[in-house]
């Protein structure tokens, strides 16, 4: 009876061997928000997923993806932004620019949101501080606003000896506009520069800012950063090359046939901003996730279009570009 | 009720008790735990030995594993400021004359184009006049004319050619350093370079210690440098994350060539190491977590462990069959002699084991054998002793010969004898003192009975028959035995009337004898037998004894003459004994001898 009872318990403890269950797990959906148009972020938007991929997630595999492009009119950020939520993703990226940002935060307090943006997120309202954003918003930054001023300075450079420069901003995106209407006078008057400040918010805005820099006869212009002007880069280059204007922008604008570019390297920035996203999946709160900022700043030159433009750039110039394209 | 029943209810008396008794050790959880133990011990020190020493050498593969690698991390991150070093050489390897600004400017920018890390660059002459600053991000100043000679970065890059300045914060979320390189003479100035440690980051997220493990780097003032997870550096100064910092830091630091195990700034546990960078005064710690670390120990444990279940297991099935087939034949061995023990002398032992056990009880069912017999014996003895004496009933019991109880004819002596005035006091006295006389009458009598070897055939209140020469006979003269014996049976008796005389009873004893052939055996019925004689001589005697008066022993005729010469007797004469019919001559032993 005792060795019946013995091999019962024997049996039992075998049978009763755990065999976890798999939890099922929904699939978690990804919001990408944007001001712009998919042609012109195409290599961004792979470099956003070279970053999501670090963490092991694969767009298809087990991730999903709604992509909801703006096309440069900011004023449907905040439907497609509400229409995101409504959705339920579990997570909205936004990039291309503050707008897109601010319209998401302004959409949900609960979705996390990582954000890519050139603005300073503290005083763009979107964080509460850079170390400790606090709330469900986190992001990269890339400093293409502050490096405003020195795009200034690198066209001073190549023209020292002009008079008047313009600034092309877009009305649309608030907070950009207003910075640098308000930064950027005073400082190209420190290189003895007048600057007229431009506004377009539609292609036909655009003709019309170049025409009106040709009358004023502004020697070169600056190109605030803008997902509109992303989006229209290749007209901004035709115009420019037209009109004879030497612009500085950003690399989409320098690929499309402009002049220069100065600013963070956005495939960097995309590329944190997938990883963010990709934290933020795996379980993170954005409240404990500190804002970056864009580790490098690239200086790229079209030396073609400075040959079409007439313009010799200075050895200086050269030797301090990152990238010279011939 | 016959002697079989008696001894089974007895043994079913004895049997319940018996069970009831509990076994202080038992044997079976003896044996049981003995060959348990001798399995499950060797096995179990087996496994713990091999635990205990793959636990050992693991630790001490590791501990080589981490510091190489906290040594590999150290050799990247230190190429990585020697590679910004490097390149800062080359802004300082003209001297400042007039006018040569432009072409330091040009060096400059040559060198923030190739290194992306430095945000701005600004160069300062012999003297200690920054002469032009160059930025990335901020806006390019040349010729300020600050004097900066008091400024450590010069200072400490004028001393030592190259200086480290504290890792700090930018806007409190970006780790900045200051880096000063000097030339080989003091005319070509000093570079300083604030460098955004971001990019070190590279570096450190691309090494591996394992599958989970990384490295990172911790500043003198134990503020992270760089980490795999940015947040945590980003994060900066935080309270929790320097007191876990500086805790990893003592006890890494105490280690002293065993590996330990401490949390990490996570809040995991982890095998630290760690390489200091000389230059930077850095240091850079590469940890493995305990989990990984360690799985190959657990994964080795969790198979000795099962293993040493598993075989303890197996021991304990084998121990319990073993235990239980040796002690079991023990347990029948045991029951069987409790039987045995109560009476069950017919019961048998049935072991097959083959071995000494079954020797065992064999022996014991001889036992059994033999104690049924001599029970056997001793109740017939038993039997006997009623009316023979002791001596006659073992032989006749050794003799083997019952049949020496049977009916036969005889020449016996016949012995009558009783006391005169026993019925007048019986009605007189209590029942205690009629008892306790009789006691002493038959203890006297009955010694002397016994000494003669006589065989009390009957007793009855205060009357005795005694026979002599049967069942068996005597070895010598009957007749002069019975003289004898009933002389000494008067002389204690009148002893005893003695001292009852004193007690206050009046009593006699007389005894008559008869010799002749008569008839003996044994009469009765089942369960109930007596041994005594039939005939002429027995009434004779009777008679004989009823004629006696106090202290007379009376013998018949035939008596008389077989002991005439050596017993001095009296002739009585003739008496008219009833049932005799005609007189019979009587005679008695003389008094004298009576009386002594």
């Amino acid at each position: 009876m005792k060795r019946r009872q013995f091999i019962a318990f024997l049996g039992g403890a075998v049978a009763l061997w755990p065999t976890w269950p798999r939890a099922q797990e929904a699939r978690p959906v990804i919001g990408f928000l944007n001001s712009g148009s998919p042609e012109q972020y195409k290599m961004r938007v792979r470099a956003f997923f070279q970053g999501l991929g670090a963490h092991g997630y694969a767009e298809g595999r087990n991730v999903s993806v709604e992509y909801r492009w703006a096309l440069g009119r900011y004023e449907q950020l905040p439907a497609l932004a509400a229409d995101l939520v409504r959705r339920r993703v579990s997570v909205i990226a936004t990039t291309g620019g503050n707008p897109a940002a601010l319209a998401a935060k302004a959409a949900t307090a609960t979705i996390p949101i990582v954000f890519q943006v050139a603005v300073d997120p503290v005083q763009a309202g979107l964080v509460a501080s850079l170390d400790r954003p606090g709330g469900n918003v986190t992001g990269v930054t890339n400093l293409n606003l502050e490096v405003g001023p020195k795009r200034l300075e690198l066209m001073h450079e190549l023209m020292p000896n002009a008079t008047d420069f313009a600034l092309l901003v877009n009305p649309a995106s608030r907070f950009v506009a207003e910075t640098l209407s308000r930064d950027m006078p005073p400082a190209a008057l420190i290189f003895g520069k007048r600057l007229h400040v431009l506004r377009a918010s539609t292609e036909r805005d655009i003709e019309a800012a170049f025409a009106e820099i040709a009358r004023l006869k502004a020697a070169a212009l600056i190109i605030s950063p803008d997902s509109f002007f992303t989006d229209r880069a290749r007209q901004l280059a035709a115009l420019s090359l037209q009109h004879r204007v030497p612009a500085a922008h950003n690399r989409e604008f320098v690929e499309a046939g402009g002049l220069m570019s100065y600013g963070g390297n956005l495939l960097e920035v995309y590329r944190r901003v997938g990883e963010y996203v990709g934290r933020v999946l795996k379980g993170e709160a954005p409240r404990d996730m500190p804002v970056q900022q864009a580790a490098t700043v690239e200086l790229v030159i079209n030396l073609k279009t400075a040959k079409a433009l007439g313009l010799s750039v200075p050895l200086a110039l050269q030797g301090r570009a990152d990238e010279l394209i011939e | 009720m016959s002697p079989r029943d008696s001894a089974e209810t007895r043994a079913a008396q004895v049997a319940a008790p018996a069970e009831a008794a509990r076994v202080r050790k038992p044997l079976f959880r003896k044996y049981f735990i003995a060959l348990f133990a001798a399995v499950v011990i060797p096995l179990l020190a087996n496994g713990a030995s091999e635990a205990w020493f793959g636990y050992r050498d693991h630790r001490a593969l590791l501990d080589q594993r981490l510091k190489l690698e906290s040594a590999a991390a150290a050799s990247k991150i230190q190429d990585f400021l020697d590679g910004i070093r490097d390149q800062m050489q080359w802004a300082v390897q003209l001297p400042w004359t007039e006018g040569g600004d432009e072409r330091h400017r040009f060096d400059a920018l040559r060198v923030l184009r190739q290194v992306p890390a430095i945000v701005d660059l600004a160069l300062v002459d012999g003297s200690g006049i920054e002469r032009l600053k160059i930025s990335r991000v901020g806006r390019d100043v040349i010729g300020s004319g600050t004097n900066r000679a008091d400024d450590p970065a010069v200072a400490g890059a004028r001393k030592s050619r190259v200086w480290h300045g504290p890792v700090r914060l930018n806007r409190g979320s970006e780790p900045y350093m200051t880096l000063a390189v000097a030339g080989n003479r003091a005319a070509v100035g000093v570079a300083i370079a604030e460098i955004n440690l971001k990019l070190i980051w590279d570096v450190i997220s691309a090494i591996r210690v394992g599958e989970t493990g990384a490295a990172f780097v911790v500043d003198r003032n134990g503020r992270l440098v760089a980490h795999p997870n940015i947040s945590l550096v980003l994060r900066g100064a935080d309270e929790e994350t320097t007191a876990r910092l500086k805790a990893l830091q003592t006890v890494t630091q105490a280690q002293g060539g065993g590996t330990i195990t401490a949390t990490n700034i996570e809040g995991r546990t982890v095998l630290p190491a760690m390489t200091p960078i000389a230059g930077a005064d850095w240091m850079v710690f590469a940890e493995q977590p305990a989990a990984e670390a360690y799985a190959p120990i657990r994964a080795a444990l969790w198979r000795t462990g099962i293993l040493v279940l598993v075989g303890a297991m197996f021991a304990a099935l084998l121990a319990f069959a073993l235990a239980r087939r040796m002690s079991g034949p023990i347990r029948v061995i045991e029951s069987g002699a409790a039987r045995i023990g109560a009476g069950q002398f017919d019961h048998r032992i049935r072991i097959a084991t083959g071995d000494e056990l079954e020797r065992l009880a064999q022996r014991m069912n001889d036992m059994a054998k033999e104690l049924a017999v001599s029970q056997e014996r001793s109740e017939r003895i038993g039997r006997l002793k009623r009316f023979l004496s002791p001596q006659v009933a073992e032989l006749v019991e050794s003799a083997g010969k019952e049949d020496l109880l049977g009916a036969q004819k005889a020449d016996v002596v016949v012995v009558f004898c009783d006391l005169r005035g026993f019925t007048a006091f019986s009605a007189k006295a209590e029942p205690e003192e009629i008892m306790k006389l009789l006691a002493e009458y038959y203890e006297a009598l009955g010694a002397i009975i016994m000494r003669y070897a006589a065989t009390l055939t009957h007793f009855s209140g205060d009357g005795l028959m005694v026979l002599l020469n049967a069942p068996v006979p005597c070895p010598d003269d009957p007749a002069m035995r019975g003289v004898r014996m009933a002389e000494d049976m008067q002389a204690a008796v009148q002893a005893l009337i003695a001292e009852w005389k004193k007690r206050g009873y009046g009593l006699g004893f007389g005894i008559g004898l008869a010799k002749g052939i008569a008839t003996v055996g044994r009469i009765g019925y089942e369960g109930r037998h007596d041994y005594t004689a039939v005939g002429r001589v027995a009434n004779l005697a009777s008679r004989l004894c009823s004629a006696a008066e106090d202290k007379q022993i009376l013998v018949d005729a035939n008596l008389a003459s077989a002991v005439t010469g050596t017993v001095a007797l009296t002739q009585v004469g003739t008496r008219e004994l009833k049932g005799f019919g005609e007189s019979v001559a009587v005679s008695a032993v003389s008094a004298k001898a009576a009386a002594e």
